[in-house]
């Protein structure tokens, strides 16, 4: 019993890992839409031609081959034994410390997985940080209460709290009572879970995954309860509410990477390093990139001129 | 008239009366005594004396120890001050050529105030239990808490083999968790730790946790303990109030630990104030210090077994005891937690690493040997550093801001966000630091102890060090309950040897390249430009005021902010002013050749006179 359920911790987080390894791809492959041919002459005959390949896309499969190499390495690396360094997260630094703080003032944690389904991979990274609050709040024997907004989320919670109990060595202490379904309309779960938030009044709240209009309404009602709040998304135009409202906020990137710091696996910690080559790359052609543009500006016909748009046409569209 | 409190059952003190006080500290093996004396209009120590105390068989009367000392001190002065029948002789009239006017104690006889100390959550409850028994001036033996990751049977396993003098209980805010701090009494009730001395008599447990629990406790505690209930230790996890804990610990410790150990009902019927933990009086100097200069300040103990660091840092008192770092006892132990390596990188000479193995062997085996030769003393040197800087690092995790507390955000926030409970110790605004305990104390020249100040606790900035010339700082700590200003100038004038100041630039740099210049004028003139990894003394007599002007390079600080220049009016000390250019943190070159050439170098600059 208790090898399936870890079995199934562990092949959550690793279904987190790949989503989060994939998201550099379709970056690359974005930014390469409308890459394609050069400026047909006005008026000049069309020729249709079969092509396999397109080579004008080389430099971005080059690109690709690049990032890709990058994240194998980085995985093979990190087999190899050497240890790979992550930057401290302090949100995640501090959930010992939110759930501490509702033991000793005898009040529940709250979890909120966002409202999206389990085919988020917010929601699945999510579900992987639950594992470790779940965890923390069996050694500290707190409450743990986690209101879901779909089903499939729901038996994916108890799942991981029960595995987490089960770690902590407390398995008689998991009550999957406290892991509800709500219901998906968004805002019934919003009046449901912030009614409970202002009734029972948790000391630590934690909203992880994918937020949309609610993100505000549950973080200033965390807020107004005198709750520590820790909040993690991918949703960019959330993000401000979260940071302005919360305690701590986990950002864009950093709730990705947050599944690899918990679990301290290498094959995620090797892949985080890989993916974070990838965008150092990125960074690297922006800015070439910027410059370039810039200084083609005072010589059009001149060889920069040329070579920054060769850039854009190749990775810009 | 002005008065002070005195000792439960004892007169009024008129403290415009005082003309001599005698204060002792009785230590574990030593009892020392000074001789506080009105000298015209102020108040200067005159007299010190010690004596083996004797709290331990075949005596088991501390206060023979203690009339030893005193006798002692009398005949130094030209005064009796212990009777035929061996009581304190007390001056009658101001014409009177024997006695005192005042006799007061500290004690840290027979390993001083034992506890052990709980509460729900270690960072917590269970950490501010453990700041308030520190503070108190409590060795704490261990902390109970519900996360400790121990199994309940393992704690009641623990808390009787424990025998400490009492036990501390917090948890859970006022209106909070009730369940767990009745869990832990449950846990260490039926343990039945049985008390050090006196086993007849109840041990003390302290309550100072959730005010809706303290029923319940009661009732679990009703038989065979000695339960007082006070005012919680953290009322909400954003308030820290350790006031009323400490102070039923010294109620407690009078009461009950000091009445049952031997002679010590005798010992307290002789003073005229409350007898004190001594690092707890040592605590209690410090912070009147800063809070009249308005001073962050640090003091080192450093003794055989254990080193106590004291900090006040914007008025936040803090101690901590390294149970396991001392240079006698525990300087095995330091050698294996720092690693000989870095014992080693403070040794210039070429030295056998196996008879240094055997040397730390024999120092634990011998304790109260003392370096016969250089070689030895170097090496005993370079381990008290390490032993300094483990100990100031285990207080710098320690005193931290509060856990738990809610934080407000802006959006600025967005990529500085910090966790609570980071440290408050800030080696930058680190004002005075004051060093005590044999190694410290009797190194034979005072550069020596200020260049160990400096390695270990690498200060920032300005920062003025001093030793404690005696270790009076305890006999001081108890003066001050009754005659502060006393103590204040004893302080001042005879307690403290300034040795002079660190000026030490934050940043790292490549060697060699330039670090600061400086500029000193005034009674003494000099100038000069340091590169990283070099350091220079300018003597400065302790009476002597100079103007300090120093100018870092752009990527270091020397206190205004990097590459800001900093002008300051100091008083120099027995060794001067030391301009440390070696970057912070302080790290030394790996290469062998150069590590041993650089430290050398650093030795000469010390020597140079």
């Amino acid at each position: 019993m208790m090898r399936e359920i870890r079995e199934r911790s562990r092949s959550t987080m690793l279904l987190a890992a790949t989503a989060a390894a994939a998201i550099a791809i379709p970056c690359c492959i974005a930014l390469a839409e409308g890459a394609g041919d050069a400026a047909t002459p006005a008026g000049a005959a069309v020729a249709a031609s079969d092509s396999v390949v397109r080579t004008d896309r080389g430099p971005l499969a080059i690109a690709i081959v690049i990032v890709c190499g990058a994240v194998i390495g980085g995985i093979m690396l990190a087999r190899t034994g050497r240890p790979l360094k992550i930057r401290r997260l302090a949100a995640l630094d501090a959930v010992d410390e939110a759930i501490g703080r509702a033991t000793e003032m005898g009040r529940s944690v709250l979890f909120v997985p966002g409202i999206q389904d389990m085919t988020d991979i917010q929601t699945v990274a999510g579900i992987t940080i639950l594992g470790r609050v779940a965890k923390t709040a069996a050694e500290y024997d707190a409450k743990l209460e986690v209101p879901t907004c779909r089903s499939i989320v729901m038996a994916a919670a108890r799942d991981a709290v029960q595995a987490a109990h089960f770690e902590a060595g407390r398995p008689e202490t998991y009550n999957e009572g406290n892991i509800n379904y709500l219901t998906d309309e968004q805002f019934g779960y919003v009046a449901a879970v912030t009614g409970s938030m202002v009734r029972d009044k948790p000391a630590a709240c934690f909203y992880m995954g994918a937020f949309y209009a609610e993100s505000l309404l549950f973080a200033e009602n965390g807020n107004s309860i005198g709750a520590i709040q820790i909040a993690g998304t991918a949703e960019p135009s959330q993000l401000p509410f979260f940071v302005a409202a919360c305690d701590y906020t986990l950002i864009g990137e950093e709730f990705f990477a947050a599944s690899a710091y918990l679990s301290g696996e290498r094959d995620q910690l090797g892949s985080i390093k890989g993916q974070d080559f990838g965008k150092l790359l990125a960074v690297a052609a922006i800015l070439i990139g910027c410059l370039l543009a810039t200084v083609g500006v005072f010589a059009p016909e001149g060889a920069i001129a040329h070579a920054a748009e060769t850039i854009k046409t190749t990775f810009g569209g | 008239m002005s008065s002070s409190a005195p000792a439960a059952g004892k007169p009024a003190i008129d403290i415009s009366k005082l003309r001599y006080i005698l204060a002792t500290d009785c230590g574990s093996t030593t009892t020392k005594a000074i001789l506080v004396e009105k000298v015209g209009d102020s108040w200067r120590q005159t007299q010190r004396a010690e004596a083996p105390t004797t709290v331990e068989e075949p005596f088991a009367n501390v206060t023979i120890g203690v009339s030893n000392s005193l006798t002692e001190i009398g005949e130094l002065a030209g005064r009796r001050f212990i009777a035929d029948d061996g009581t304190i002789i007390r001056r009658k009239n101001d014409s009177d050529p024997d006695g005192c006017d005042l006799y007061i104690s500290t004690s840290s006889a027979g390993g001083g105030l034992q506890m052990v100390v709980a509460g729900v959550v270690a960072q917590m409850t269970a950490a501010s239990a453990k700041r308030a028994a520190l503070g108190a001036g409590a060795i704490v033996m261990d902390t109970i808490a519900s996360n400790d990751k121990r199994r309940p049977h393992e704690r009641i396993q623990r808390i009787r083999e424990l025998r400490p003098d009492m036990v501390l209980i917090s948890g859970g805010t006022d209106g909070g968790n009730v369940q767990q701090v009745v869990q832990i009494a449950e846990q260490i009730a039926p343990a039945k730790p049985r008390p050090r001395f006196g086993g007849e008599y109840e041990l003390p447990v302290i309550y100072a946790g959730n005010k809706d629990a303290a029923p319940q406790v009661r009732v679990i505690f009703s038989k065979g303990f000695d339960l007082a209930v006070v005012d919680n230790l953290r009322p909400t996890l954003e308030q820290e109030n350790l006031g009323p804990a400490r102070d039923k610990i010294h109620d407690v410790f009078l009461e009950h630990v000091m009445a049952h150990a031997p002679g010590y009902d005798k010992l307290m019927a002789w003073s005229d104030a409350p007898i004190m933990p001594t690092p707890g009086a040592v605590g209690d100097i410090l912070q009147r210090i800063a809070a009249r200069d308005g001073l962050n300040a640090v003091c080192v103990d450093i003794g055989g077994a254990t080193t106590d660091v004291f900090s006040v840092f914007g008025g936040t008192f803090n101690r901590t005891v390294s149970a396991n770092l001392g240079m006698s006892y525990s300087i095995s132990n330091v050698c294996a937690e720092a690693g000989m390596q870095n014992v080693l990188r403070w040794v210039h000479i070429d030295m056998d690493e196996r008879e240094l193995r055997n040397r730390v062997k024999n120092k634990m085996i011998r304790p109260t040997t003392i370096p016969q030769s250089a070689e030895a003393l170097v090496f005993e040197q370079a381990v008290a550093r390490e032993a300094l800087r483990l100990a100031y690092v285990q207080h710098k995790e320690f005193a931290t801001t509060l856990k738990g507390v809610q934080q407000q955000r802006t959006v600025g926030d967005l990529f500085a966000q910090q966790a609570s409970g980071q440290t408050i110790v800030d080696d930058m605004k680190l004002d005075l630091l004051v060093a005590s305990g044999g190694v410290l104390s009797h190194a034979p020249k005072m550069e020596q102890t200020a260049a160990m100040l400096v390695d270990s606790f690498e200060p920032q900035g300005f920062t003025q060090l001093a030793k404690d010339s005696i270790f009076m700082m305890p006999h001081l700590g108890v003066l001050a309950s009754v005659h502060s200003a006393a103590a204040m100038e004893v302080f001042e004038r005879d307690c403290l040897v300034r040795l002079g100041w660190s000026v030490a630039a934050k940043g790292e740099g490549k060697w060699g390249r330039k670090c600061f210049s400086y500029r000193v004028s005034g009674a003494v003139s000099a100038s000069g430009e340091l590169a990283c990894g070099d350091v220079a003394l300018v003597r400065v007599g302790p009476e002597q005021e100079v103007e300090v002007v120093v100018e870092p390079a752009k990527e270091f600080d020397l206190g205004a902010g990097a590459g800001k220049p900093v002008t300051r009016r100091v008083k120099g000390g027995t060794v001067g002013i030391l301009f440390d250019a070696r970057g912070r943190p302080l790290t030394l070159p790996e290469n062998e050749a150069d590590r041993k050439a650089a430290v050398a170098r650093w030795a000469q600059v010390w020597e140079t006179r």
